[in-house]
């Protein structure tokens, strides 16, 4: 059987011994039962705070809008590693580096879904081989110029076709930027955790599949529990009516709004909507929002420590929310 | 049965799984998501269960695993245990199971702003001009408190029927409210029209007011639809309680 080998070294649960997986599973169990049958009836009184009950209805709505995009994303990532050999890849994008970029930030297009989606198939790429630069070009462009976010989008500002351009050469922008910039800086760097090919000779190209599918999930499933968790606190706690104060100074609602968009984590297909609806910000700060959100959010950096390694997630994210803030201002200034 | 035993990671996944059916079978998914959801519910919940049965499967098929496992010294585990992380999967079950969250009400709602934003590109009301007559119309709380602000003119001197929870505020003032989806409760945005003349029922108590249009009130921020309510009827939670 090919052994998925776990990407973060240090998680773990030494025993391997049967005896102790086997309480684990017991005790899970029991435990799961348990709280299906009782568990109302034990907690009941607990958990009725309103901010509470609202904080657990955020959490659950961003974790249960989520679920289905992140097991389309594994379902296609351990497709790519069990069914495209490499060598596609090799012929697929340009040799050199800086070219390979455009291509996989173009690519994007064809990843209907969000931003959940694009983490482990950008993963999955690196493993076979694409360079980082391209993944990662791709794990940007993709959640923001895909077809479904883009007619979205057009729903959410009818009439208005230059929101939908402006969105989608911002979001192409940036991701050619950061792959470029990953070129000039990254390269050779030991904080990217380049996830391992768990290909392993020899075995089966469905058990290959079903193992890496499993394997993606597990630990892509915690992280974004993790991210809805951190989205959820951050809507209870930031009234929107903050907001308001800001809104004249373009500068600030720039910035603004760009951290609202890291910090509520809205699913990219939703967020024109959203930034439709906060009409009181200048046509720029609103693209701000949308440019940022599919890009870098609570739920998505969670996601890439996860995946990537938590040394890279804390550069990554700096740097692609100033890359797209700039781009943002730049690209309103230009069309909007 | 030994290997089957250990499969911690098909027991998560399994209830995962089923979670997420079970949601989108009993209609409980429309607290937390768009109806168009149920199908991708119905689909991700299914992929999840028939990967943990093929992950027993493959298990029990073959039992002498031991030797791949010993030599792979990066291997922190055989998949039979669990990465750390997907333990965290068993927060959500949890809060699913035991808090029971409900859909969003007047607390979510008195966080955000009453305040109706202009609309980019109105939806037509010109069939309430071409409709004069007749009693109460029955309008969508979201369509209503945008219209009542921003067209005036064709809602004046009409009566109307809103349904929606309570939303209590300051001075005894109470607004009937429902939240929109675009997706997911993160982006839930608050409709909001305050009811003049009936003193408020209970906070998110569900209520069809039927009265007049009234007068925008002003903030700070913008205008406020109004009603001037002449009865308020107590009625049962809709199943899909957005708009």
């Amino acid at each position: 059987m090919s052994a998925p080998s776990d990407v973060d070294e240090k998680a773990e649960t030494p025993p391997k011994e049967p005896a102790g997986s086997s309480i684990a599973f017991t005790a899970t169990l029991i435990l799961l039962v348990g709280l299906a049958l009782f568990g109302r009836r034990i907690f009941a009184g607990v958990f009725t705070d309103e901010v509470v009950r609202t904080w657990a209805t955020m959490f659950v709505g961003v974790t249960v809008q989520a679920l289905p995009f992140l097991v389309l994303g594994v379902l296609l990532s351990a497709a790519l590693t069990a069914f495209v050999p490499p060598s596609f890849f090799a012929k697929a994008l340009p040799k050199h580096p800086a070219l390979a970029v455009p291509v996989a930030s173009a690519s994007g297009v064809i990843l209907p879904g969000c931003e959940c989606a694009s983490v482990p198939v950008s993963a999955a790429l690196m493993s076979r081989g694409v360079t980082p630069a391209a993944a990662i070009a791709f794990l940007l462009s993709a959640p923001a110029i895909n077809p479904v976010v883009l007619a979205s989008t057009a729903v959410a500002f009818p009439g208005q076709p230059k929101v939908v351009v402006a969105r989608a050469v911002a979001s192409i922008a940036i991701s050619m930027i950061i792959g470029w910039l990953w070129l000039l800086t990254g390269k050779g760097s030991t904080w990217l955790k380049i996830p391992k090919n768990r290909h392993a000779e020899g075995t089966g190209k469905l058990e290959v599949f079903r193992s890496s599918m499993l394997h993606d999930f597990l630990h892509a499933g915690g992280f974004l529990v993790v991210g809805a968790a951190a989205a959820a606190t951050l809507n209870v706690i930031v009234p929107r009516s903050w907001l308001d104060a800001v809104a004249s100074n373009l500068l600030l609602s720039v910035l603004v709004l760009g951290l609202l968009a890291v910090l509520l984590a809205i699913c990219s297909e939703a967020d024109a909507f959203v930034a439709a609806s906060l009409s009181q910000f200048s046509m720029t700060a609103r693209l701000a929002f949308m440019v940022v959100g599919p890009i870098v959010d609570v739920k998505l950096i969670a996601l890439q420590a996860g995946t990537f390694g938590p040394k890279f997630a804390i550069r990554f994210a700096p740097a692609t929310f100033v890359i797209a803030i700039l781009v943002s201002l730049g690209v309103g200034w230009w069309l909007l | 049965m030994v290997a089957v035993k250990r499969n911690v990671a098909g027991l998560v996944i399994v209830f995962v799984g089923a979670a997420v059916v079970q949601l989108a079978v009993s209609n409980t998914y429309l607290r937390y998501v768009k109806p168009g959801m149920r199908w991708m519910l119905l689909a991700a919940g299914l992929i999840l269960i028939v990967l943990a049965v093929a992950d027993v499967l493959a298990d029990t098929r073959k039992k002498p695993e031991g030797e791949e496992h010993d030599h792979s010294g990066d291997d922190g585990h055989g998949h039979h245990g669990l990465p750390k992380a997907a333990w965290l999967l068993l927060i959500p079950i949890f809060a699913l199971l035991v808090v029971d969250p409900p859909a969003l009400g007047a607390a979510a709602a008195s966080r955000q702003s009453p305040v109706a934003s202009k609309p980019i590109q109105p939806k037509s009301n010109s069939w309430l001009a071409d409709n004069p007559q007749g009693g109460p119309v029955n309008l969508a709380v979201r369509d209503y408190s945008v219209w009542a602000v921003w067209e005036k003119e064709s809602m004046k001197g009409r009566s109307f029927s809103l349904t929606g929870f309570v939303t209590p505020a300051k001075n005894g003032n109470w607004y009937v409210t429902r939240m929109g989806l675009t997706c997911c409760v993160a982006d839930a945005t608050a409709f909001m029209v305050e009811a003049r003349g009936q003193a408020a029922p209970p906070k998110n108590q569900w209520v069809t007011v039927t009265g007049e249009w009234a007068e925008p009130s002003k903030r700070v921020d913008g205008d406020v639809a109004a009603l001037t309510v002449s009865s308020v009827k107590s009625v049962t939670a809709p199943a899909n309680p957005y708009e």
